[in-house]
């Protein structure tokens, strides 16, 4: 005589990966809504966490490629004479905090923009036409003396304007910075909501098998096997909770790419998709799934006793 | 003695004389908090290896606070209790599930999966302490036709009767060849007739040699099957006889 159930399954508990997998399930299947709410709660959480991440790594990579990059440039006055202009390349090379000084004409300048728009300039190619001002372009020996040098070199004779990219950099970290913060607290507060719904679905999956694991601990079931199903399902809502903000970030940023590229946003030189998702990745599976088995370990304690 | 090694564990050897003691209670005393009374005061008894004992004694006598100590569902408040020759007050908790194993227990209120089949329920009970498909699928049936239920293995318990019912939870209690049975008030919810019946199911699992010890209210029964009773009142111990009847005199 076989034990099939009325149904006509093969034995419901005929070993106990398969029972624990089943359960699991199961439990999942039955709270359904609280599942997609903590699972939902995690998702949001990781997802701003992934971008935060993905723009703090691009500003970081921004501001390492602007330092390697010229720090200062000193346009020239237009009507400046030569021997002012050839006066303010020496002192800007006898300047201590500078360690590299270079001269840049109108012409070089125009040949750059004639790069990067594409030959759109057509017209603009002898030297009377020319609208753009030759310029030096400096880089200092400490970065954050950058401000301080740029307002006294303003001073010069012979100094049109002094721009440096820096500045907007600081802006920008000031602003990134703000919102790090606010947006910080806010997933630490999500996190801690995540957590909470985790364990409170479980706890309805456990409240549901009471029954059911009051029994196997009489009839001498092992706390790690009455475990398992609870544990999966934490699990399972956090890794869920982790994996799509990861597809989603990855749409993100590869439509981030192409927008920067179509518009031309040369100072957005992004870091590549795969880098940057593999790191977020490297980040995120283990929280989600850190707070999915969190919220589980809250659920089950009092109720392994007996 | 194949349980017991796997109680002990490879590592340690089994004593011959201490496989005859199943329980062995020396002053053992239980209170439930910190003021209030003795739920057991000073209790002292030896059940060997095989033996049929009834727990009989008025409501509040404290039978079922002694089953639960035997079972390590509470730790005493003083005394011993060895189970196996183990100190059960002591068993590390890691250590529980395997003593569990080698008790089959019977409850009053059945304590079964009302949702599941009849076979369901004592395959779980195999299940879950890691038996294997094929032990499970020989055993289930064969347990069930030991309680008489064979024809109704399919079934599910909310469609037995209540005398169906404990036959399951007995065919549970012996799926995993325990050393001993534990019942408490296994004919509570039975009428006479029933009662006798899985009594006397109980016994004949006995006469197979396995330790059976039942606390019941149910006095025709333990009159009419002249095993050892200890009589309890008060959570003492106050009468212990071999073909005991219920009331003394
Ligand atoms: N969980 C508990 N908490 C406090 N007191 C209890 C508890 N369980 C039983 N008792 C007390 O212990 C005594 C013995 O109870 P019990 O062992 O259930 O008796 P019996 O099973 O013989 O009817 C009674 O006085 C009862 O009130
Ligand atoms: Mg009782």
């Amino acid at each position: 005589m076989s034990v099939t159930s009325k149904r006509g399954f093969t034995p419901v508990f005929s070993s106990g990966i398969f029972y624990i997998i089943g359960e699991t399930l199961k439990g999942l299947y039955r709270n359904r809504w609280m599942c997609l709410t903590s699972t939902g709660v995690v998702v949001v959480t990781l997802l701003m966490l992934g971008l935060f991440m993905l723009i703090n790594m691009n500003v970081g990579h921004i501001t390492e490629t602007v330092k390697e990059q010229v720090e200062i440039v000193v346009y020239i006055d237009e009507y400046a004479s030569q021997a002012t202009v050839d006066d303010l390349k020496q002192r800007l090379q006898a300047h201590s905090g500078l360690r590299e000084v270079r001269y840049v004409s109108s012409t070089e300048h125009m040949d750059r923009l004639q790069k990067q728009l594409g030959g759109m300039l057509e017209g603009y190619d002898s030297m009377e036409d020319n609208p753009l001002l030759a310029s030096f372009e400096l880089r200092t020996n400490v970065p954050e003396d950058v401000p301080s040098i740029a307002l006294e070199l303003e001073t010069y004779p012979g100094v049109a304007t002094v721009f440096y990219g820096q500045g907007y950099v600081e802006d920008l970290f000031a602003v990134t910075g703000v919102i790090q913060i606010v947006g910080l607290s806010l997933m630490v507060g999500l996190a801690i909501t995540a957590v909470f719904l985790i364990s409170h679905t479980i706890k309805l999956t456990v409240m549901m098998r009471k029954r059911e694991i009051t029994i196997m601990k009489y009839v001498g079931a092992t706390n790690w096997f009455i475990r398992w199903p609870f544990l999966l399902e934490g699990l399972l809502m956090g890794f869920t909770g982790a994996a799509l903000p990861l597809v989603a970030l990855y749409f993100i940023y590869e439509y981030a790419i192409e927008w920067a590229a179509v518009n031309n946003l040369l100072f957005l030189t992004l870091l590549p998709l795969q880098v940057v998702i593999y790191e977020v990745a490297k980040y995120l599976v283990p929280l989600g799934t850190g707070l999915g088995i969190l919220g589980s370990s809250f659920s089950m304690g009092r109720f392994l006793k007996v | 003695m194949l349980y017991l090694k796997r109680f002990f564990g490879s590592c340690c050897r089994v004593r011959t004389e201490r496989l005859g003691c199943m329980v062995e209670a020396k002053n053992l005393s239980m209170k439930y908090g910190r003021g209030g009374q003795y739920a057991l005061d000073d209790v002292s008894f030896f059940i060997d290896r095989g033996e049929f004992v009834f727990f009989v004694g008025s409501s509040g006598a404290g039978k079922s606070t002694l089953l639960k100590l035997i079972i390590r569902e509470l730790r005493p408040t003083d005394g011993v209790l060895k189970v196996f020759g183990r100190n059960v007050g002591r068993l590390p908790r890691h250590r529980l599930p395997y003593l569990r194993r080698n008790i089959g227990m019977v409850f009053q209120d059945f304590r079964l999966m009302d949702e599941r089949s009849a076979a369901e329920n004592v395959a779980f009970a195999m299940m879950v302490t890691g038996a294997s498909r094929r032990e499970i699928r020989r055993r289930v049936p064969h347990v069930l036709g030991l309680v008489g239920l064979q024809d109704k293995a399919k079934s599910r318990i909310c469609d037995l009767s209540g005398g169906e019912q404990q036959r399951v939870g007995v065919a549970r209690a012996i799926a995993n060849r325990p050393a001993m049975i534990v019942a408490d008030e296994p004919t509570g919810n039975l009428d006479p007739g029933t009662s006798l019946d899985i009594m006397n199911l109980l016994r004949s699992i006995n006469l197979r040699g396995t330790t059976v010890l039942v606390a019941t209210h149910n006095r025709e029964i333990v009159d009419l099957f002249k095993k050892r009773v200890i009589y309890l009142e008060n959570g003492k111990v106050v009468r212990d006889e071999q073909k005991g009847i219920y009331t003394g005199v």
